[in-house]
């Protein structure tokens, strides 16, 4: 007996022994936690176990050490299961792109237990990798869409398959991904409409009943503003009412409606009701913290006889109507309050602690410690003007400048001067003076006709001070599309060779396949896109050539390579 | 054709240095200073005959001072007394052109006749006559009518010996009447003869900017030797410039590429924009280059890195074994 039972114990052991090792090495190689292992899972026909790792979900078959199927969690997109009574029981994975994995829970007794665990896990599992995916492919579409120019780029080079996508991304997607994340911590959070309970409007669905729709949006802004309701929700949702129901009761409550009369039932919501009765007194008892707001001297004065005013004392007894009034103000009051308290109330703890808004929510306890510095900031605030102030400026070193005729001495270069001397300056001053003394205008004969026709000769078209202009610009030889084409091939050849340059000095392995694959890529770049172009600016005639700096540019980059490749060739050799 | 309405003033400035116009008599004398003045009468006469609301204004700008030799102070434009039109009447030529030339004959001589000699002064005063110009330019727009448009532009002519020489500004002001409202085109002439001088430089490039802002335009005809300010100063403003090969045909240039106004010059063919040197000169050397070092605390800029900014004397770090990467500055188009 007791070698038999060794025996039976051997071979599962042996296959503990067996698997184990395998997703020992295997965790080495990934250093990932498995998180479940499912034995005796069916892939295609072949018998293997299904391993649920922090990060993807792997299988490998029987008797080998590889995973043969891996996905991590960020690339599934969702998971299906067969239905309860079918007798294959199945897990079956869909891709975001489109291909789809499927399990078959082959273990007779725990099949079903097995697949129900793996889908619970994945279930967890998925919608924290479901975001970062999305997130990511996200951000790459808003990237495209806001810049024509690198969507043309991504036209030219992924889709014509001259680059692969990911080397596309690689240099961008990282600078764009810290960006992001400033921002977003800088985003602002969008407030809650206070009329977000008047939407919900009440539709009749024909036969005495009413529907709300709720949507998530709406929800949100409800345990935002009542985080009572929110406690009340996470406390019952699931365990005790689903959704549907919570919602249900919430709107046949009292408490939503207008009369807040508390019938003391076993209304979920009765505790919320007096809860809001509790916040809305401490409200009232810390007041406004700010000094210069005298909420107290707003009362009513109606007119009295004789048109004196009478100010309704406190203790007046109010009638019936007057209570139902007051209960609605009341709640429009704990409502606006609350909204307000809501949008101000930041997600991490308030650190500001000169905000008076912390004592607007009722529920909010630490208020009281910080009276007197709000209410002497506000004073200061409301006495000081800054612009009257004189204020003194930041400190400034005054600037010193010993040679600062130097600045007035233009970009003339300091020659030799011709020096006439004092002799020359005489004569020359005398010699203008009796020429113009007898100065009569003769004007007709101001310039002999040969003068005049060489000059002419020389400012037409081709003449000798014409010869600049001749040079027309190459922008209007050529017509626009050939130009923008240009343009397209110009951003997109730059990208090549960027990443083409940017392997040098080649010191991986990784860049040694790099630099071969750019190579590959540019010589494809030239065969599918620039001879065809070159051929079509021939085929139009136009004689510039437009294409010669390309060509040069793509040639430097070939010659590198060629000398890098002889170096490697005649190290190894 | 412009209709009546519009004004269109040109401004000559004419570089008249005694000295180095006395030097070319002396080298060259089958052009000398007289020949000049006659060619840009020539053109004057031509822009006021052109439109009949065509107005005139010509500086001649000496080593001593800046003068109008037209209009004269005490001469308005409808004042034609019958004695001080003499000669020019009498060949039945357009009585404003006539008396233009004799004005224009009488000023320079008395501005020669009252030359001194004094030896430090020997450059043109070529940003003064500029200022000048545009200081009319800015008075007669002031008293145009309402309704009235005005284009000036000033037409600098200046030939370049060695060192300074006349400067021989045209500067044609355009005025056009229009019916909308008031559009003044300015432009200066300016015949430039004397070499950039490098103490007017600051005041040179004051006058170009505030040109620039007047929209007046500044085209420069130079006799001899390139000038890079006035090259500047003509492309910032959107004037032409133009070195002359031949001195003797200077009427016919002037006439063929300075006398339509900036809206004609682009239904013409001409001679097409220079290439501009806007490199700046180091303050040490004075030699134009294109990299270089600039303090960072007073902005001059050296050839060559020293540890202490000579101009401000903030002492800079010295640099580790690699240089310091030189600030690139390329100043080679400023546009």
């Amino acid at each position: 007996m007791f070698n038999v039972d060794r025996r039976l114990k051997f071979p599962s052991a042996l296959i503990l022994c067996l698997h184990y090792p395998a997703c020992l090495l295997v965790m080495a190689a990934l250093s990932e936690e498995v998180l479940l292992v499912v034995k005796r899972v069916r892939q295609r026909k072949q018998d293997g176990t299904l391993y649920l790792m922090t990060e993807r979900i792997a299988w490998g078959p029987e008797g080998k050490d590889r995973f043969t199927v891996s996905h991590l969690y960020a690339d599934i997109r969702c998971q299906k299961i067969s239905p309860d009574g079918k007798s294959k029981i199945q897990l079956q994975l869909v891709l975001h792109t489109g291909e789809s994995t499927t399990f078959h829970f082959a273990n007779e007794s725990t099949a079903l237990k097995d697949r129900d665990a793996a889908k619970d896990l994945l279930q967890q599992l998925l919608p924290k990798f479901k975001k970062k995916a999305n997130k990511q492919l996200e951000e790459k579409n808003k990237m495209l869409q806001e810049d024509p120019v690198l969507f043309q780029l991504y036209k030219d080079l992924v889709v014509s398959q001259v680059i692969s996508a990911e080397e596309f991304w690689a240099s961008r997607l990282k600078l764009s991904s810290v960006e992001h994340s400033l921002s977003n911590n800088s985003k602002q959070e969008v407030g809650i409409s206070a009329a977000f309970l008047a939407d919900i409007r009440p539709q009749t669905d024909g036969c005495n009943g009413l529907k709300y729709n709720l949507t998530s949006d709406i929800i949100e802004s409800i345990f935002k503003t009542y985080p009572a309701v929110k406690q009340k929700y996470a406390e019952n949702v699931p365990h005790n009412l689903t959704e549907k129901e919570f919602w249900t009761r919430f709107f046949q409550s009292h408490y939503f409606h207008r009369d807040r009369i508390n019938t003391g039932q076993q209304d979920i919501f009765s505790e919320c009701a007096k809860q809001d009765e509790k916040g809305l007194k401490s409200m009232v008892v810390q007041g406004v913290k700010n000094p210069m707001v005298d909420l107290l001297s707003l009362e009513d004065k109606t007119l009295d006889e004789g048109y004196g005013s009478l100010t309704v004392g406190p203790n007046s007894s109010k009638t019936v109507k007057e209570n139902s009034n007051s209960a609605i103000i009341k709640r429009f009051n704990h409502h606006s309050a609350m909204v307000l308290a809501a949008g101000l109330r930041k997600v991490d703890a308030p650190s500001d602690q000169a905000s008076e808004t912390s004592s607007t929510d009722g529920n909010s306890r630490d208020s009281d410690f910080f009276q007197p510095p709000i209410k002497k900031v506000k004073l200061q605030e409301a006495i000081e003007y800054e612009d009257l102030q004189n204020g003194s400026g930041p400190k400034t070193i005054a600037l010193n400048l010993k040679k600062s005729d130097r600045y007035s001495h233009g970009p003339v270069p300091l020659q030799s001067h011709h020096y006439s001397t004092s002799q020359d300056i005489i004569n020359s001053v005398s010699c203008i003076q009796e020429e113009i003394s007898c100065y009569k205008p003769c004007l007709t004969r101001v310039m002999p006709s040969s003068a005049a026709s060489s000059a002419i000769t020389a400012l037409s078209p081709g003449g000798l001070l014409m010869q600049a202009g001749t040079q027309q610009a190459v922008s209007q030889l050529v017509p626009t599309d050939v130009q923008s084409e240009l343009k397209h091939l110009y951003t997109a050849a730059g990208e090549l060779l960027r990443h083409f340059w940017s392997c040098f000095p080649v010191n991986t392995p990784f860049l040694e396949e790099k630099v071969v694959k750019m190579r590959s890529n540019l010589e494809r770049f030239q065969s599918t896109k620039l001879r065809p172009f070159q051929e079509k600016i021939q085929r139009e005639y136009l004689s510039t050539n437009l294409t010669s700096h390309l060509d040069e540019m793509i040639q430097a980059a070939y010659n590198k390579f060629h000398a890098w490749q002889t170096r490697r060739m005649a190290r190894k050799t | 054709m412009a209709s009546e309405d519009e004004v269109s003033l040109l401004v000559i400035v004419v570089d008249v240095n005694p000295i180095w116009w006395g030097q070319q008599a002396q080298r060259e004398p089958e052009f000398n200073l007289s020949k000049c003045l006659d060619a840009v009468m020539v053109m004057a006469n031509s822009h006021l005959v052109m439109t009949r609301t065509n107005k005139l204004a010509i500086i001649a700008s000496h080593c001593q001072e800046s003068h109008f030799l037209y209009p004269n102070k005490h001469w308005k434009a409808g004042d034609v007394a019958g004695d001080e039109v003499s000669s020019g009447s009498g060949d039945g030529k357009y009585e404003l052109l006539s008396v233009a030339n004799d004005l224009v004959a009488e000023e320079i001589r008395n501005l020669m006749a009252r030359t001194q000699v004094k030896g430090h002064q020997t450059d043109t005063l070529l940003a003064g006559s500029l200022a000048k110009a545009l200081c009319y330019i800015h008075r007669v727009s002031k008293e145009l009518e309402a309704g009235q448009d005005m284009k000036s532009r000033i037409l600098v002519s200046s030939w370049f010996p060695f060192s300074s020489a006349v400067y021989f500004c045209i500067i044609f002001v355009q005025m056009s009447m229009g019916i909308f409202g008031l559009i003044i085109y300015y432009i200066l002439q300016v015949v430039k003869a004397a070499e950039d001088c490098a103490l007017q430089y600051m005041n040179f490039m004051n006058v170009i900017f505030a040109a620039q802002k007047q929209n007046i335009l500044i085209d420069a005809c130079v006799l001899d030797s390139d000038s890079g300010l006035l090259q500047q100063a003509c492309d910032i403003t959107g004037g032409l410039y133009l070195k002359i090969p031949q001195k003797t045909a200077l009427a016919q240039y002037l006439l063929w590429v300075f006398l339509p106004d900036a809206d004609q010059r682009s239904q013409l063919v001409l001679p097409p924009s220079v290439h501009v040197d806007y490199r700046a000169a180091c303050f040490c050397h004075r030699n134009l280059i294109e990299i270089g070092y600039v303090c960072s605390v007073c902005l001059s800029i050296f050839c060559n890195f020293s540890p202490i900014c000579t101009t401000c004397e903030t002492a800079f770090k010295i640099p580790l074994p690699q240089m310091m990467k030189p600030k690139k500055k390329k100043l080679k188009t400023a546009n």
